[in-house]
This record gives C-alpha cells, structure tokens and sequence, in this order.
C-alpha cells in the first residue's frame, strides 16, 4: 500500500494536514498580526512567515487546501450523481429519448464554459454556490458519456435478459445488476475528475471569480503570491507546489484506477 | 522429408510448463490436425514456434529443412512471412477495419517479397476462395462483409503469397453449421491444388472428420493419441478420445430413447418481431415473420437455423424478454399477454438459458443470489430459509456440489456456469425452458454433459425444452420434432429423423448436409 499508492498517501497526508493544522496553529486564516506584516519564514509564531497584509501563510495554506479539496470532491460528487443519473436513463432507455438526451450534452459541451461562468458571476455576484453550479455544469458531461456506453454494453449481456426472465422489475434490474456493475468505472472517472475540478476552480479563483475573502482556496492564493512575487516568492511557490502535487498525485491514481476497470 | 516437422516441442509460459512432449508431422499436400478442450494447449502448439504466442518454444522445430528452434526474431519473422499462411478463429478481429479489402489482399501478397499484383490478379486470389462478385469486393471494409466471407478474404490473404505451410487456428468456429462445412472444403480444395501443408487445431471433432489426414488429440498439454484419422475415429486406443468421440454428436449414431409427449402446451400464431432501424431513420427490419410452432407438454423442439435467421429473436420473444409486434402466443390455448402484463404466474412458466454461460451470470453476484434470483420475484411467499433449501435442490438437479452457493462467477468454468444457469432457469419450476444456442460455446465434452443433464431433467420433471441451435446432430440428440428457420420464416417443421432423411427445404438440406 504504502508504495504501491505513494501518490494516494501523498494526498491522503496533505488533506490531514489540511484539516487538523488549524486547531494546532494558534492564528487562524484570516486573522491579522500588526505586528508581523510579510514576515519571513520561521520568525516567531509564523512557520511559513506571513503574507503583504500580516496573516499567518500556514494557516491560510490549511484553510485554501480546504476550501479547493471540499469545492472538488463536492462538484466531483454532483457530477457522478447528475452524470450516473442522466447516462444511465439515457443509455437504458435507448432510441429516440437516448438520442435526445445526449444531443442536449453534445449542446452543453458546445458552450463557451467559461463565459457562462464569468456572466453568471457578473449577474448574480459572487459566490461558493455559483462556484459549484458553474463546475458542475460542465463535469458532468463526461460522466454521463461514459456511464451510457457501459450501460448500453451492459444492457446486452444475457444476465440482464435473465433477470428480466426471473421477473425482476426494471428499476431493480438498475439498482441490482447495472449499477454493480458500472461502480468501478464511475468511481475512477470520479477520481480523474476531482483533479479536473481542483484546477477548474483554482483558474476560477484565479481570475477573482471563485471564493470571496476573507475566504481563500489555493487559487486565490497563487493570485496573492503571483502580485507580491518580487517581494516574497515563497506565496507563490508554497499554494503553487501544493497544487501540483495535489494534480499529479490524484490524476496518477485515477488513471491507475481506470486502467483497471477498463 | 517432412514439410514441417516438430519433436519433443515443449512451451513454457512466465516458468509454467504448459505443453510438454509434442511430436508431429506436417506433409505437403496433407493436413494434420490437432484436436482438444480449450486449454489443452493445441493453439500454444501451432502458434509458438512462429514465436506468435508470449511462450518460450523447445524441442526441435523444421520447417521445409530451416530450423526454427534455435532461429532468432528475425529468422522467425521471415519464416512466417515467406513460407507461412496464418488463418484465426474470428475473421472481423482478424481482418484490419480500416482498410479495403483489396488493400489487405495487396499488403499479404507482397509480403514475400513479390511484385505489387495487378487488380486483375487480385480478383483472381478472391475467385479462387469463391467469394461472389470479386471485383466489387476488393474496395469494400470488413464490416461490410458476412461471417463466412471474412473468412473466405482471411483465407484468400492467407495463401497470397504462396506459402508452403497454412496454418489454421479454429478457422471454423466462429461459423455456422452450413458455413463451416464450405469453409473446410474450400481449404481441402486448395491444399489439393497448390500441395500446402495444413496444419489445423479445432476443439470439435465433426469439423475436422473427412477432412484432415493426421490427427492428434491433445489433453492437458500432452498428446493422448496420434494417428490416421480415420484409424483414430475407428479405433481410439485411449478412453480420453473415445470419450471425446462418444461426446461428438453424429447423425448416424443410434436414436435416443425420448418419452412421449402429452398435451399441446405452447402455440405461436403468425408471430411477427420488428425493429425499427436505429437512429433517426425510418424503417423497419423484419427479424420474424408469421412464425407458427407447437410445442407439446415434455416434448423437445429444435429451432435450427443459420445464424441471422431469427431464431433467437423468435425464442426470445416466447420467454417474454423480447419484443413480439404481432401475432399471439397461446399457452394450453389461452392466450399469453404481452410481456409486461404477465402475472408472476405467467412469468415463471417460462424461463431463458443463454449461449455464453459467464455472460449469463452477473460477475458481482455469488451463485446462491444467482440462483435464487428467480424464487425472490415470483414467488414472494417463500422465506430466505426455503429460497436457500430451493438453491441447495437446484443445485443438486444440475450435478454442483453445495458449497457452489458461495462461489462467485469469474471462478467457474464454462461448464459449471452453464450448470448454474440451468439451475437458475429451472429453480421456480418452470414448464418450459427455451436453450438459446446453450451448448454451442461448450468444449464437446462439457457440451454432451449438459445435453445428458437436459435431457435428465426433461425426464424426471416432464419440462418442455425449446432448443434453438445451428447443429442439427446435437438437437438429435434432445428433441423430438423440428422447425427450420431461414430469412425470418420457419421453412419447414415435422419429425426430428423425417426432416433429417428427407429434408424439403434448400436451407434444411444445407443443414443436415452441413451435419
């Protein structure tokens, strides 16, 4: 375990750190000390030294980690369920409604993303929810793609026919042999797709439409770091590293995952 | 000399001795063939020395006077690329999708070495494989091919370039009855003509007979018996290949002892299946048209057909888990609702058993929730203890131990899981049961056992079996009566032994001939 899913303990290590780090530093996120501002690293009570404004880095660290894994795994979430849902009707049902149903994806698909993201803001100011509505938008479509392909393959296997022949109704066909069935599948796609979703909302954040301050996620902070980057570069290369080991990390094991199931 | 000649040939996979002590020989002109269940280690045998498998070949290896034993890659690659033709079980699989037919064609000629062949010479080779209209052919895709087309292209491709030795790995398999019968000939005729060495492995015997000269049957990596054909299907030395031979059903062997069947118990008038054309389009295939059959109380009737025929689709549409557009289906001459209105009553009258065993069992679920599958939907008024009492009895009918309850699917044979299925099918008592095609992907051992079990169980419970098949020997064996089916339509019904000593119908004669 420990070498075989080096990358899964990785982050399993950082989402501990992430949530137990705030009840054992003695500053929180937002939190101000006048009296150290852009301290450097290791000077007094500051482990990672504090950012233009005096709060303490670390504990920003811990708490953007926070708010990106949680924005991810809920978004990866809403998707697995609204893509499982949509897929699975569509590719159980087949024929007509199936084609209509994926057009409305392929149409979906087709829009400018960011764009919606962006005017939705805009409209109705910022907020974590909209954050999630624009993820989720988007992240599910692949999900349902999949999960149709495999419940139309499965739909043919004799099994199936079996238990329509044993009486069993069509929602527990569903319940029983079909979703079984396809659970390894979606939950490595779910594994690709929290990573996807991590970036997609620290670009969000990045731009200034992903959460508002003094709320912080690790896109917002690679903002802050990138404007003071002359002065202090450890703000930009502490929320920036911890990104990508968290990207590289998690995509490893989902294609791990996938490789194995497909 | 001998064209091809191997002794004392060993394989080794990742350390495991999987073949061991091989020895035969191939003539020009003469086909040898090499005969076993799945696993036996035959394909390994043909396919290592050509260092086409991930094993590791010894032992001595000739072909016409090159040893291969001690060659490199490169000598190997020029060995199959110069002297060898290779022909596989599935012919869409084998065939590149992308490119024509003409192009693949173009590509296996040269491989030796020869000129780019001109287009006439091209429709030359596919005329030689008797496939109909050659030079349309040669700029269609695979997929717009037939079964028994690809493989006449496979073959056609196979023997481009000349090659002196054809080797044939299940070439016939992947076919139905008729198809296979032409198919064997065709490689007879051009072994003939162009003096190849052929050297064949399939698992079924029926197959091979009258066709290969050489023959040895191959058990568990080792050679069981060898010899002239002939000789060997005459006189087996070893009970392995009497077995094996006794397992092969023959339509020369002697009747089967059937009981008598009672009263009318199923009835299909003018059944018709549709489909709609997939997509957007309009239109619709006629996969079943005006179907009528019979079938009595503890009577067994064969639906034979090509594949394509609709045989399937008509058995489906009887077990309820198909579409049915017209036409009714009578039971004891009271009409059957359609499928979604049958009462739980209705529903377990008549239950499916599948072609490909494994497919047939969900890979998530233990055999105990497999079986009693059933009993939880139709009969409602059971407890876990009786449903569980019910799988143990089950069970027991189709020859598994107990301790199945708890196995799950990936760690069954096809035999066993065929076994489960049935148990599956016959737990909630049913009256009839349609066998779609559910002997045909069995090794022929494990395929006669099952034909034994069903014909076990139509006697002790007096079920009524609807066996839809290709194989008119094996339906021999079970039914009482016969209805082919061709192009959507039943052509032609009767008597089990008149049909097959005085078939009417052009597609009936194909297929006892076939046989």
């Amino acid at each position: 375990m420990l070498t075989r899913h080096f990358p899964l303990v990785i982050v399993l290590v950082i989402v501990a750190l992430a949530l137990s780090l705030p009840w054992l530093l003695s500053w929180t996120y937002d939190q101000i000390d006048w009296d150290a501002v852009r301290a450097p690293a290791f000077s007094g009570s500051h482990i990672f030294g504090t950012d233009e404004i005096g709060r303490d880095r670390l504990a920003r660290l811990a708490a953007g980690t926070q708010i990106t894994l949680m924005v991810a795994i809920a978004a990866a979430l809403v998707s697995l369920i609204v893509g499982i849902a949509w897929g699975a009707t569509a590719g159980w049902i087949g024929g007509r409604v199936d084609e209509a149903m994926m057009r409305i994806v392929d149409g979906l698909y087709a829009l400018p993303f960011m764009f919606i993201v962006i005017l939705l803001m805009v409209v109705f100011g910022r907020s974590i929810l909209l954050v999630f509505v624009g993820i989720g938008l988007v992240e599910w479509l692949t999900m349902a793609r999949v999960v149709r392909g495999q419940v139309m393959t499965l739909k043919q296997r004799p099994f199936i026919l079996a238990a329509e022949a044993a009486g069993t109704p069509p929602i527990m066909i569903m319940v029983r042999h079909i979703l079984p069935n396809i659970a390894g599948v979606a939950l490595a796609y779910l594994m690709l797709t929290v990573p996807q979703v991590v970036m997609v909302e620290s670009f969000l954040s990045f731009l200034g439409l992903g959460v508002q301050e003094p709320l912080t996620s690790l896109g917002i902070l690679v903002k802050e770091g990138a404007d003071d980057m002359d002065m202090t570069p450890l703000g930009l290369l502490l929320p920036g590293g911890l990104l990508v080991v968290i990207l590289v990390c998690l995509t490893i094991e989902g294609e791990r995952l996938r490789d194995r199931f497909s | 000399m001998s064209l091809y000649e191997i002794g004392n040939l060993a394989v080794d996979i990742a350390g495991t001795r999987l073949v061991e002590d091989v020895s035969l020989t191939v003539e020009p002109g003469l086909c040898t063939a090499i005969i076993g269940a799945s696993g036996s280690g035959k394909s390994l045998t043909c396919l290592t020395p050509f260092g086409l498998t991930p094993g590791i070949a010894t032992g001595s290896i000739r072909l016409d006077g090159i040893d291969l034993a001690g060659a490199d890659a490169d000598q190997l690659r020029d060995a199959r690329r110069r002297h060898t033709g290779f022909i596989f079980q599935q012919p869409l699989t084998a065939l590149t999708p992308h490119l024509t037919v003409g192009a693949q064609l173009q590509e296996a000629t040269m491989q030796a070495g020869s000129a780019r062949p001109s287009r006439s010479e091209l429709v030359q080779k596919l005329e030689r494989v008797g496939l109909s209209r050659p030079d349309e052919r040669l700029d269609q895709f695979p997929h717009r091919l037939s079964g028994g087309e690809r493989q006449r292209v496979m073959i056609a491709a196979a023997i481009a370039h000349s090659p002196k030795l054809l080797i044939a790995d299940e070439p016939t398999s992947a076919l139905d009855a008729s198809l296979r019968a032409e198919i064997m000939d065709l490689l007879d005729q051009l072994r003939v003509e162009q003096g190849l060495g052929m050297l064949l492995v399939s698992h079924d015997l029926a197959s091979i007979e009258g066709h290969a000269d050489q023959l040895l049957v191959m058990d568990k990596g080792r050679v069981v018996e060898t010899g002239p054909t002939a000789d060997v299907i005459a006189n087996p030395a070893e009970d392995y290949t009497r077995r094996l031979i006794s397992a092969t059903p023959r339509l020369d062997e002697p009747s089967p002892k059937l009981a008598g069947p009672g009263d009318e118990l199923l009835e299909t008038r003018d059944l018709g299946v549709e489909f709609n054309r997939p997509g957007w389009r309009r239109g619709i295939i006629l996969a079943v048209a005006n179907a009528a059959i019979m079938i009595r109380q503890g009577e067994s009737l064969a639906l034979v057909g090509g594949s394509g025929s609709g045989k399937s689709t008509l058995g489906r549409a009887i077990a309820g888990i198909g579409p049915v557009t017209r036409g009714k289906i009578l039971w004891r001459g009271g009409a059957l609702p359609e499928r979604r209105q049958r009462t739980l009553e209705m529903r377990r009258l008549i239950q499916p058993v599948f072609q490909d065993p494994v497919a047939s069992l969900d890979p998530q679920w233990q055999v105990l929730d497999i079986v009693t599958e059933p009993l939880r939907n139709l009969r409602p008024d059971l407890t876990r203890t009786e449903r569980e009492d019910l799988a143990r009895q089950a069970l027991s009918d189709v020859d598994l131990a107990k301790d199945f309850l708890t196995r799950m699917p990936a760690s069954l044979s096809g035999g066993q899981a065929q076994r489960v299925a049935i148990a599956r099918a016959i737990i909630a008592a049913p009256q009839l049961l349609v066998l779609d095609e559910a002997t045909s992907a069995l090794d022929p051992l494990v395929g006669a056992e099952i034909l034994k079990l069903l014909h076990r169980l139509q006697e002790e419970n007096g079920l009524s079996l609807l066996f839809i098949t290709h194989d008119i020997a094996a339906a021999r064996r079970l039914c009482h009566r016969i209805a082919v089916m061709d192009d959507g339509r039943i052509v032609e019904t009767g008597d089990l032994q008149e049909v097959i000593d005085n078939p009417r119908h052009a597609a009936t004669q194909r297929l006892v001939a076939a046989s």
